[in-house]
């Protein structure tokens, strides 16, 4: 793993860390280069995509509309609610 | 230098669907905030998606509709990313298998027709929608549109001009239109696109530095968003003005420009992964076939058909081929009536005019075509006069009636009484000397006036022609 990578890791997660943890990560990564390297040598080119691991497919339902729950229900545990919304401190783009 | 452009979109498109992909809840526009919502999907713990079925099969449809590959094993993933209008801080979509692949759009320009290909098409949840309220300094949320369905339609970057993606995203609509796939409302957010473009020296192989404007949702304001966003990046090249990044950038349509939002991301950095919660969905040939069975004639075939098999002028097909609803009502009322002009007309005009003030489009047309065939029937062959059709139509508009009964009811049907006709006749002639004089001294226009008053007089329940012959022999004879 590239060091950038790593920072750039950190940046989504929320984390800081310090040039030794930074070390000590990568060196981590590193180590598993090889036992990655071997698992990309094995040719799977003919096997099938494993999409779940039970051999099962969905249930899906009729396009059915249902009112089941009020507002008022839903925004019982809800921490700020004004006129119906649920509040969060502001956020803009 | 000459330079190409490259652009690539992503287009979404919201289900017409009554329910929602994952819940229950009403997917319906608008609505009181958070008024449709359940636990599913406001993202409370221990809440499990099912999937709505009718949510794959215009999966489908829009795939086949695109001359796509169908996935008949699809498969949903999470596409981890925060933020408060989307509850559960990842959004369920389609990455490994999605439900539609390799297809194929035909569009048609200045510069002759092309082919742009399709490289997917996946089913996921739209995300709720964010009120700022600045008066609180907080920001509001509303869940009624979160994991309303949508298609995401992927293109490969194979448009090259504002002219190319605005044909291209108008025979998309019309395709989804017209199989109902979706009423593709831009100014209601039903269809809204990405535009990732990048530029590149003509001839060149390799792609430009590329930068996406996201959730644009007009075409005039997509046209001028590429025509700026193309000089930006050539300036960039050749004067050196800015170094351009990948990035995520927001068209601000009022001052004309493009402003950096975020640098773009990659696929890793949403950590995508197979959700757990929903196995694969398996599409089987009974499936499959069915909705095969359910694809609409493609517009281009029926104004074709319209104008070799029904004898309707170009202009007419066209109106009609705009939309599913009027072709619908159209044919049904031709296989009653057998008059495809009348039915085109009283369709392209009366119909459009009565749409227009009531705020509503074609396709929300609810008027029954046999009724409507009905009624020109009753028009055609003398029954009712067409001043008292429209009257018909205007009723026909609000429900659906026997338009014979309604004329009855109504004392709409033309009279056979000539003694009644000379009697009125002779009436309006006495009345106006004046005009009779005129009329008689070469001022032909004005027996219209005398005519006018007669079918007042008849309330309209008379033979134009008959009419027009009493009068004129009335007004000679005076």
């Amino acid at each position: 793993m590239e060091k950038t990578t790593l920072i750039s890791l950190e940046k989504l997660n929320q984390l800081r860390l310090t040039d030794e943890q930074r070390d000590s990560v990568l060196a981590f990564f590193d180590a598993q280069s090889g036992r990655l390297a071997e698992l990309n040598a094995i040719d799977t080119e003919s096997v099938e995509r494993m999409v779940h691991v039970m051999p099962i497919m969905t249930v899906v339902r009729d396009d059915v509309e249902k009112k089941l729950f009020t507002r008022d229900e839903l925004q019982k545990g809800a921490p700020e609610t004004l006129d119906g919304y649920w509040q969060v401190p502001r956020l803009v783009d | 230098m000459r330079y190409e452009t490259v652009i690539g979109l992503e287009v979404h498109v919201e289900l017409a669907t009554e329910s929602k992909i994952f819940c229950s809840c009403s997917a319906k526009f608008g609505g009181e905030q958070n008024d449709h919502v359940c636990p599913a999907c406001c993202g409370m713990p221990g809440m499990l998606p099912i999937v709505n079925k009718h949510v794959v099969d215009l999966g489908m449809t829009a795939g086949m509709m695109l001359n796509c590959d169908i996935n008949r094993t699809t498969t949903f993933d999470k596409k981890s990313y925060y933020y408060p209008d989307l509850p559960c801080s990842y959004q369920t979509t389609q990455l490994f298998s999605p439900v539609a692949v390799n297809g194929l759009v035909d569009i048609e320009t200045s510069q002759g027709k092309r082919q742009i290909r399709i490289k997917q098409i996946h089913m996921e949840e739209d995300a709720g929608k964010l009120v700022h309220d600045d008066w609180s300094d907080t920001s509001l949320v509303d869940f009624n549109r979160t994991s309303v369905p949508l298609i995401e339609i992927v293109s490969q970057p194979d448009l090259h001009s504002a002219e190319e993606v605005i044909a291209y995203l108008e025979r998309l609509r019309s395709l989804l239109r017209f199989a109902r796939v979706s009423d593709c409302r831009m100014e209601q957010g039903s269809m809204r696109c990405d535009v990732n473009l990048s530029v590149r020296p003509e001839g060149s192989n390799v792609l430009g530095v590329r930068t996406e404007m996201k959730n644009m949702n007009s075409l005039s304001a997509i046209e001028r968003a590429i025509e700026y966003e193309t000089a930006r990046h050539i300036d960039a090249i050749e004067n050196g003005t800015e170094e351009l990044v990948q990035e995520t950038r927001r068209w601000d349509d009022l001052k004309g420009k493009s402003f950096s939002m975020r640098t773009k991301e990659n696929a890793g950095d949403y950590r995508y992964f197979p959700d757990p919660n929903i196995m694969p969905v398996v599409i089987d040939d009974e499936w499959f076939d069915r909705i095969k069975a359910t694809l609409p004639e493609l517009p281009e075939v029926k104004k074709a058909r319209y104008m070799t098999e029904l004898g309707l002028g170009e202009y007419d097909a066209q109106q009609l081929c705009d939309s599913r609803a009027l072709c619908d009502c159209f044919e049904q009322a031709y296989a009653v009536c057998g008059n495809a002009k009348e039915a085109a007309n009283y369709l392209i005009s009366d119909c459009m005019n009565m749409l227009n003030k009531a705020g509503l489009t074609a396709d929300q047309l609810s008027i029954n075509g046999e009724s409507l065939g009905k009624l020109i029937k009753l028009v055609t062959e003398g029954t009712v006069s067409r001043p008292n059709a429209k009257k018909i139509l205007a009723a026909l508009f609000e429900q659906d009636i026997d338009p014979e009964t309604y004329a009855k009811d109504n004392g709409f049907i033309v009279s056979n009484d000539t003694d009644l006709l000379k009697t009125v006749v002779k009436a309006v002639v006495a009345s106006d000397p004046k005009t009779v004089a005129d009329y008689k001294a070469g001022k032909e226009k004005v027996l219209m006036a005398l005519f006018g008053r007669c079918m007042k007089e008849l309330k309209g329940n008379c033979d134009p022609q008959t009419l027009r012959e009493v009068l004129i022999e009335e007004v000679m004879n005076s």
